[in-house]
């Protein structure tokens, strides 16, 4: 059975970008805008992995990554964060928040489907 | 001119120039605006076109592969088949009861197989090379897309500060914001290392920020 990943950005087309690579590779992909559009998708439903941008509106990526870690369910889905940030200190604001993995944007998709493969066992 | 005269002078002057300010900040707010949800429009359906065709692409290219392999296999491979065909007929063709006829005809066959094979190897290398190319394109192209979004960030942000200036040129008599502090804080928001260069005039890695992903 295919696996699932939630891509959350706020760009559409940065949306569209990731889930044609990660199609490709045989994943199934939903999408959310926002970390609290995001967030409502936690619902229960099996997701095995998350790739997150990290500057969005309403709820940022890091603020995210913190309340799916927070849920009892979610613990343990790897988050990689895809984002345009490349500074060491968001890096580390990410990875305290409990991400697995920092991609900085533009992305090729063999590199994102590799770091994806990696993380989602 | 009296002191009090050149006072009355600036403040009209000033307030000619937030008048001014006033006006022209919401059109190129609007225009920023209208420009950036066009280019994210456009790069959409750009997407949507390479969505359509990206299937097809994996297709060939595991066709590709395909066919590659079973050329080269030497066992089950249209390679072995040559093989295949010449253990079974060479030693046929040296039968002494073979007439001259039935030697050539075994050899007319034998070339007739190795002629076919070759034909099929010199389509398959010319097909693996292309596909790999066009997917190798595809695969730039998707990079390519993702500046949009750059683009679009920055526009964001520097409407967002239009829109900042905007209402500190109609707060009317308040204080005027200091422009170190302004700076400072539209520096701040940038995320991006091109940014801060461009921000400060020097000449940076540009548009390269991507790296090796980081695992924690």
């Amino acid at each position: 059975m295919a696996k699932t990943i939630l891509v959350i950005d706020d760009s559409a087309s940065l949306r569209q970008v990731v889930k044609m690579a990660l199609t490709g590779a045989g994943y199934n992909v939903i999408e959310a805008g926002d970390g609290q559009a995001a967030l409502a998708l936690l619902d229960g439903r099996q997701i095995n992995m998350a790739v997150c941008d990290v500057n969005m509106p309403i709820m940022n990526g890091i603020e995210f990554v913190k309340a799916a870690k927070a849920l009892a369910a979610y613990k343990f889905m790897p988050i990689l964060m895809l984002t345009t940030e490349s500074q060491e200190e968001k890096k580390e604001q990410g990875k305290a928040a409990g991400a697995k993995a920092w991609m900085v944007k533009p992305f090729s998709p063999t590199q994102l489907v590799n770091a994806v493969s990696k993380l989602c066992v | 001119m009296s002191n009090t005269q050149d006072s009355a002078t600036d403040a009209r002057a000033s307030q000619a120039f937030v008048t001014l300010c006033a006006g022209v900040l919401p059109i190129w707010l609007r225009q920023l605006e209208s420009s950036r949800t066009q280019s994210e429009t456009a790069v959409a359906q750009m997407m949507q076109a390479f969505a359509d065709i990206g299937p097809h692409i994996h297709l060939a290219q595991t066709h590709a592969h395909a066919i590659a392999q079973a050329l080269t296999q030497a066992d089950g491979g249209t390679l072995g088949l040559v093989e295949a065909c010449e253990r079974t007929l060479v030693p046929l063709s040296d039968l002494p009861a073979l007439s001259s006829e039935q030697r050539q005809g075994v050899a007319a066959v034998l070339e007739l197989v190795r002629g076919a094979v070759g034909a099929l190897q010199a389509i398959a290398g010319p097909i693996t090379n292309e596909t790999k190319q066009v997917a190798d394109h595809v695969e730039n192209m998707y990079r390519g897309f993702q500046y949009q979004d750059r683009i679009s960030q920055m526009m964001a942000l520097l409407a967002a500060d239009m829109s900042r200036l905007q209402e500190a040129a109609n707060a009317g008599g308040g204080p005027v914001p200091e422009l170190e502090a302004w700076l400072t804080r539209l520096e701040s928001q940038y995320a991006m290392s091109e940014q801060r260069d461009t921000h400060n005039g020097t000449s940076g890695q540009g548009a390269d920020d991507s790296k090796e992903t980081t695992f924690f």
